[in-house]
């Protein structure tokens, strides 16, 4: 049982996962707030998308983790937005940024700009999904 | 009058912000959802965008020469009041 870094199929960032390696426990990705499934697949440990989770379930525990893990606070602006990230969903297939019209891995909410912290620097992201109080 | 020019997209929240605040106070004003587009135009329209915000991110507003990037209302009244 030892720690050992694996990759966040969100954001792509690998991370150090210290606990235990159970077949379908819940991981929380430090950098995105992702809902992370743990699975076995050969000799290997990887992280999952969770499978038993609707798509607003997935976006809206992804969301209110990675507020919690930066200290962001949400207004009136969060129903719009999760209303346009399941738009995104369906039409492009990922919880894609609805303020950017690129629908790349870079721009899956919360996108690279806000994870490399717009947020501390303009007060919200882009799209005024995650707030910080100045 | 200043000609006023706003790219927005269907699922941008600001937009439809944007949206709001002219239609509210009756300025007349030109708008266009760029993801609705067809292909070829909205290829052409996000680089018209990317050419004068620098950015392929919404909405982008054009009052007069003025360019604005987001929706920042103060900048939007100085850009009509100037």
């Amino acid at each position: 049982m030892s720690a050992e870094k694996m990759l966040c199929p969100v954001c792509q960032v690998a991370f150090l996962v210290k606990e235990e390696k159970i077949p379908g426990k819940k991981i929380i990705c430090p950098v995105c707030g992702a809902v992370l499934i743990l699975e076995k697949e050969r000799d290997f440990w990887v992280l999952k998308r969770p499978k038993d989770m609707t798509p607003e379930e997935e976006i809206r525990s992804r969301v209110e983790n990675f507020a919690r893990l930066r200290g962001y606070y949400f207004n009136e602006m969060k129903e719009p937005l999760i209303e346009a990230l399941l738009k995104k969903y369906e039409r492009y297939g990922d919880f894609y940024c609805p303020c950017k019209i690129d629908n790349i891995p870079e721009n899956v909410c919360p996108c690279l700009e806000t994870r490399q912290g717009s947020v501390e620097r303009n007060g919200r992201c882009h799209c005024g999904l995650f707030w910080k109080e100045a | 009058m200043k000609s006023i020019m706003l790219y927005a997209l269907s699922t941008c929240p600001f937009c439809k912000m944007a949206k709001r605040f002219f239609e509210s106070r009756g300025i007349a004003y030109n708008s266009v959802d760029v993801d609705l587009l067809p292909e070829e135009e909205k290829e052409k329209t996000v680089a018209e965008v990317q050419r004068i915000s620098g950015r392929r991110a919404f909405p982008v507003i054009v009052i007069g020469e003025e360019v604005i990037v987001g929706y920042d209302e103060l900048r939007i009244k100085e850009a009509l009041e100037k």
